[in-house]
């Protein structure tokens, strides 16, 4: 059983949203009367991480680093559990050592899926053709 | 500690663990003519889990694993349940709407058993980082579903809004945690509970519930937390909007009532006006903003924000009122299944009549009834148990969320129940303006009847028989009902 609510609560958080509210009006109005007021068209453009870049660059590039990198800490951490079993292998006996062959199972899976999917392949064109094999 | 594990417990997630690896496996060795296989698979992989799950519910004993944290009840197994039959009509009506897409048919079974996985993991929560594990592994995979269609700007807009949208509010729940964590040094709710007891009041405290409950609220789309829902409901490819309105919508139910109910029953106070007011305006907003839509995915996108509202009410008024949660709690759990029941047929009834008419505008719909009369009569009967009209499943969960807030009483209390009333009304309108188009107005082209899949057939099938029949004969819910209230803490 529950006892009634009375809202007593949230006084605290009702406190907290007029001082962020407060905060937030009190640095407006003092930048607005402090600032020196100097619009201009740059300065009123939303902001968009970077500098506008001037023209298309003249080819693609790829991003390989990004899928290795990728690829990399996912085969990193899981790796990261047999640290975990060395440490204590003794005590596990063959219960450990079958969970950590099955473990191994799952991680190979893995590879060979990352593998057949022509992610290994530094060569992007290779990769495409393997997909346009598969879809055809 | 105790390391036993009971593998019948755990079975479910077991064999759903075991159809991914195999998923995966196939998908590799299949020529392309082949893959449908990995459907197969995946769709009696779905089915085999629930083998267990009757073994279970037959047996009826609770167990629990691991000091505690990973608890079978009723109440879980009711959820798994509801999951994986989800999951299984879901998959149904991806089978045709995937193959035609070009590659990745494989990956796509794949990501959503591991959804599915993630959902039947949370439902046996009973610690903080099983439930935060289980909730992400839910959402995870959805965030790359709903980009599905790589050449279409809409998906990655869903996409991305979804993902953004996700990372914060994995951010916002995991900050609430923490707290909740440094305030009481427990992470099994059991322990939680029992350390907050009669510390109502402390601000820390206050803070980290409202944070998870805003965190919660992002997931299962709650007004003012609903922003994300329509784009990334208009965008995904329509059977994984129909996952996302189900499955992960309940996930992030169960798990915010999870959190609520067994780990900070003593803060009450704080959770439940905040409950109340979410219930109140996910109602109404949602039931508003419908009204003004032209796409009927869009249209199911606000009337799912607002079911959520209804789904809220009867836990919000109960713990407002400081009445019996128990009945809360089965009353919100049927509302779930009823609703995950009507909306997957919906969603099925909305794939195989865009088909025929080509769009997702409604005003494209006019005539459908006419020339395709089976499609038009499925529409009608799910939107209108949506609508609550009997003698359709809609009105008993709506029956059962107004009893249970009856039960309840207090001001405040009917005051919710007058809102819930009043946007029942509302939606009427929304829900019937649909089946009006499809019904009375005459077509504008001349609709090339498609013929829906075999495996379409087969969901719409399931669903509508569901919903006529808990429509007809409600107490073949009693179980639902009954199961929900066997809800043990672990500990």
């Amino acid at each position: 059983m529950l006892t009634p609510v009375t809202l007593a609560d949230y006084l605290p958080i009702a406190v907290m949203l007029v001082l962020a509210a407060g905060f937030v009006a009190v640095t407006l109005v003092a930048s607005r009367l402090v600032r020196p007021d100097n619009p201009t068209p740059e300065k009123l453009a939303p902001y968009e991480s970077g500098i506008l870049p001037e023209h298309e660059p003249s080819q693609r590039f790829p991003v390989k680093f990004y899928l290795v990198a990728m690829l990399f800490v996912i085969f990193d951490v899981e790796i990261i559990f047999y640290f975990a079993y060395a440490v204590i292998w003794t005590d596990l006996g063959w219960y450990g050592v079958a969970a950590m062959l099955l473990f191994t199972f799952f991680v190979a899976e893995t590879l060979a899926y990352v593998w057949k999917r022509g992610a290994l392949d530094w060569n992007v064109h290779q990769r495409r053709r393997y997909i346009d094999r598969e879809a055809a | 500690m105790n390391f036993e594990v009971d593998y019948l417990a755990l079975a479910p997630e077991l064999v759903v663990v075991g159809t991914i690896l195999l998923v995966l496996a196939l998908d590799l060795v299949l020529p392309r003519p082949r893959k449908y296989w990995t459907a197969t698979v995946a769709v009696a992989g779905t089915a085999l889990a629930l083998l267990p799950l009757a073994a279970m519910a037959i047996e009826g004993t609770t167990r629990s694993m691991f000091d505690g944290s990973f608890v079978v009840d009723q109440f879980a197994l009711v959820l798994k349940g509801l999951f994986l039959i989800a999951g299984y009509v879901v998959f149904l009506m991806s089978h045709h709407y995937i193959e035609s897409d070009r590659y990745y048919q494989g990956e796509y079974y794949l990501l959503l058993l591991a959804s599915i996985l993630g959902s039947l993991v949370m439902s046996s929560a009973r610690d903080l980082i099983v439930l935060f594990v289980g909730i992400e592994l839910t959402t995870g995979p959805l965030y790359m579903l709903a980009g599905w269609r790589k050449g279409d700007v809409k998906s990655n807009e869903a996409s991305m809004k979804y993902f953004i949208l996700g990372v914060l509010s994995t951010a916002i729940l995991l900050y609430g945690m923490s707290l909740l964590f440094g305030l009481t040094g427990e992470v099994t709710f059991a322990g939680i509970a029992e350390a907050t007891a009669g510390r109502a009041g402390e601000p820390l405290l206050t803070m980290a519930v409202l944070f998870m409950i805003v965190g919660f609220g992002f997931k299962v789309s709650a007004v003012p937390f609903h922003f994300w829902a329509p784009d990334t409901y208009e965008g995904a490819p329509t059977p994984v909007t129909a996952y996302l309105s189900v499955n992960s919508k309940a996930a992030g139910f169960v798990a915010m009532l999870l959190v609520l109910y067994l780990a900070v029953p003593d803060l009450s106070q704080v959770w439940a006006p905040a409950l109340w007011v979410l219930a109140a305006l996910s109602m109404t907003l949602g039931n508003l903003s419908a009204i003004r839509q032209n796409n009927i995915v869009r249209l199911l996108a606000y009337s799912s924000i607002a079911q959520a509202g209804f789904m809220m009410v009867p836990f919000a008024a109960a713990a407002v009122a400081g009445a019996d949660l128990e009945e809360a709690f089965s009353a919100t759990v049927i509302y779930m299944v009823i609703y995950a029941v009507m909306n997957l047929g919906a969603f099925a009834a909305v794939i195989a009549g865009a088909r025929t008419t080509q769009s997702g505008e409604i005003p494209a719909w006019a005539g459908l009834g006419r020339a395709d009369p089976r499609i038009g009569v499925l529409v009608l009967i799910f939107f209108f148990s949506l609508a609550g009209i009997p003698p359709l499943a809609g009105w008993f969960a709506k029956f059962v969320m107004f009893r249970s807030v009856i039960i309840a009483g207090g001001t405040a209390t009917v005051v919710l129940a007058i809102i819930a009333a009043l946007n029942a009304v509302v939606s009427y309108y929304y829900y019937a303006r649909v089946v009006k188009t499809v019904w009375m107005d005459p077509a504008t082209t001349d609709l090339q009847v498609q013929e829906p899949a075999g495996s379409l057939r087969l969901a719409l099938g399931v669903a509508v028989v569901l919903t006529v029949l808990i429509g007809l004969y409600p107490a073949a819910t009693t179980f639902v009902t009954e199961a929900s209230k066997v809800l043990a803490t672990g500990g």
